[in-house]
């Protein structure tokens, strides 16, 4: 017999109270949709059937699976343009936080590139780089260079007074500050910024696969809207759900475990690993 | 005698001061003249090809050309810009509208919780095709693209704006029986409107962002399509005069949003409280006192 706390009848109950009126909800939605299209209500070249862009899902994800090749294109510039542009911010901002004098020649920069708009670079990009991968990562590396280069730099810079001076009593190196006391300070602002970074590099390599590309999901979708294949294109859109939940949750589960401190419960996590281990060791 | 002595000293020190910044910019100015002259070089000797990496003097006669010359840079800036506020001005009302709607409203809240992050994993400007395709080429799918690319920012502001109101202070209001009309005005405000304010900003960036990327894909008039010409045809150095012209204006905007927010969200800055108070009464007093 379960009784009230077992784990099936809170999960049962979880779907009933939670999952399910979202459900109900969604297909109402889909359903109403659907019924607005058949009677002519909404234009059906504009907004196609669900029933369609169900369709089409099948045919690009399934059937075909024309859809693969474009998405890892894709996922990889922007995973690519990303990390390029993450470790020279990083960079820059790490030895910013180091020198005053460096900090003082290289923040004007940073802050003319912040206000220009990145993607106003895109057609002078490709034609540097050309119609391949490589404009799209270079436009995505540097559109998400500037929200890590700051979040990283004012992480690093913005430390506790009080803390550094117990660091500098305590007779700690400079090594020993940067390495157990500003980077770690630094981290959760860090990870805020990169999490941006990632959504604008995505952004940046979709965008450059719009203005001059052969493959991508970029390029299949504007190639969908203006046969005006609005089912296909919709599904395609679908896929770039998909990479930014993807690269949103990588980067999630990554604070999660290195920024493990700033979360209660992944902090008792730790502490009880470490317990453990050293219950271990005795 | 010796405290005496010590007096003239801060005087010396700001004098020292002053000359350090003048000698700072000095160097700063120095750095990058230095970096010009060397592109220029660079690419008077050969190392860089002038197709596509223009020489700083041909950018500034591409200023001059664009500008004055032919002014054609006019025409194409008021078309973005324009469209950009129009945009903004939607896609502000839309976020903050549906960003209280929801914030206020708990179940409404927990029903699109699940569309909000779909929509924000979405790459939004990547719906510009299809609205393109819906709408037609012209201003109205340019208009749409900005206002979905812009109202993001408002509407995640507005929201968490309302919803982090601090309980306790919200606990006083009640115990004090205060009309909803009055913890709105009073408590949840004054919180919210500094955090919607970043928003906005964050908005009117974007919404530029997104006019460009309407401008690539409709390539008819605006500063974007003006780039992406030039570019085509490999005129370089006017596409960067475009490119530069864009990073002017961007500042202007962060300046200008900035001033915006000194006066909206006057109680975040310094002395602002002091400076409406004072302005308030001047006007209460006015006509008794003129």
């Amino acid at each position: 017999m379960h009784n009230k706390n077992s784990p099936a009848t809170f999960w049962v109950f979880e779907f009933i109270f939670r999952v399910l009126p979202h459900l109900v909800l969604f297909a109402v939605l889909i359903w109403l949709w659907e019924l607005a299209v058949a009677t002519g209500f909404i234009t059906s070249i504009i907004i196609p059937r669900p029933s369609k862009i169900g369709g089409a899902i099948v045919e690009l994800y399934i059937t075909k699976g024309t859809i693969y090749r474009h998405f890892f294109i894709t996922l990889t510039e922007a995973v690519v343009g990303f990390l390029i542009g993450a470790t020279i911010a990083i960079s820059l901002a790490v030895s910013s936080s180091l020198s005053e004098t460096f900090k003082r020649y290289v923040i004007p920069y940073a802050i003319v590139l912040n206000v220009t708009p990145g993607i106003a670079l895109t057609p002078v990009i490709i034609a540097w780089f050309g119609y391949g991968m490589g404009s799209k990562i270079a436009l995505a590396a540097i559109i998400s260079f500037f929200p890590i280069f700051v979040n990283t730099l004012t992480g690093l810079v913005q430390v506790d007074e009080d803390r550094e001076e117990l660091f500098q009593s305590l007779g700690a190196t400079n090594y020993q500050v940067f390495r157990k006391f500003r980077v770690p300070a630094a981290l959760p602002l860090m990870f805020a910024g990169l999490k941006i970074g990632l959504t604008t590099a995505l952004i940046g390599a979709v965008v450059a696969e719009f203005a001059q590309a052969t493959d991508g999901v970029g390029v299949l979708m504007s190639r969908f809207s203006f046969q005006l294949n609005m089912a296909a294109s919709l599904a395609t859109l679908m896929s770039m759900t998909t990479i930014g939940l993807i690269l949103f949750y990588t980067m999630e589960f990554l604070d999660d475990r290195i920024v493990f401190w700033r979360r209660e419960n992944r902090r008792a996590a730790a502490s009880r690993a470490r317990a453990r281990a050293w219950k271990n060791q005795l | 005698m010796a405290v005496q002595d010590a007096i003239p000293a801060p005087q010396a020190v700001e004098d020292t001061a002053g000359t350090v910044r003048r000698k700072r910019i000095l160097r700063h100015a120095g750095i990058f003249l230095t970096l010009i002259l060397m592109w220029e070089f660079g690419s008077r000797i050969g190392w860089l090809d002038p197709l596509f990496y223009p020489r700083p003097s041909n950018i500034m006669r591409s200023f001059w050309l664009i500008y004055f010359q032919n002014g054609n840079v006019w025409y194409h800036l008021y078309a973005t810009m324009s469209l950009v506020f129009l945009g903004w001005i939607g896609g502000s009302i839309l976020g903050i509208g549906l960003g209280s709607l929801v914030g206020f409203n708990s179940v409404l809240r927990r029903f699109l919780k699940p569309y909000v992050i779909v929509l924000e994993a979405t790459p939004r400007i990547a719906v510009a095709p299809l609205l393109i395709a819906a709408l037609g080429f012209g201003a109205s799918s340019k208009i749409a693209i900005i206002v979905l690319v812009c109202f993001f920012a408002p509407f995640i502001n507005t929201l968490s704006g309302v919803m982090n109101v601090d309980e306790d202070r919200l606990e006083l209001f009640r115990s004090m029986r205060a009309s909803k009309m009055q913890v709105l005005r009073k408590l949840v405000l004054p919180d919210a409107v500094p955090i919607i304010m970043a928003g906005e900003r964050l908005a009117l960036t974007a919404a530029l962002s997104g006019a460009l990327v309407a401008e690539f894909i409709q390539r008819d008039e605006g500063i974007g399509s003006l780039i992406l010409v030039y570019t085509r045809n490999l005129n370089m150095a006017s596409a960067f005069a475009c490119i530069f012209t864009l990073t002017i204006l961007g500042f202007l905007i962060f300046k200008g949003m900035e001033k915006i927010d000194f006066y909206v969200a006057f109680w975040k800055y310094e002395g602002g409280r002091e400076r409406v108070s004072a302005k308030r009464r001047a006007a209460m007093e006015g006509p008794d006192h003129a």
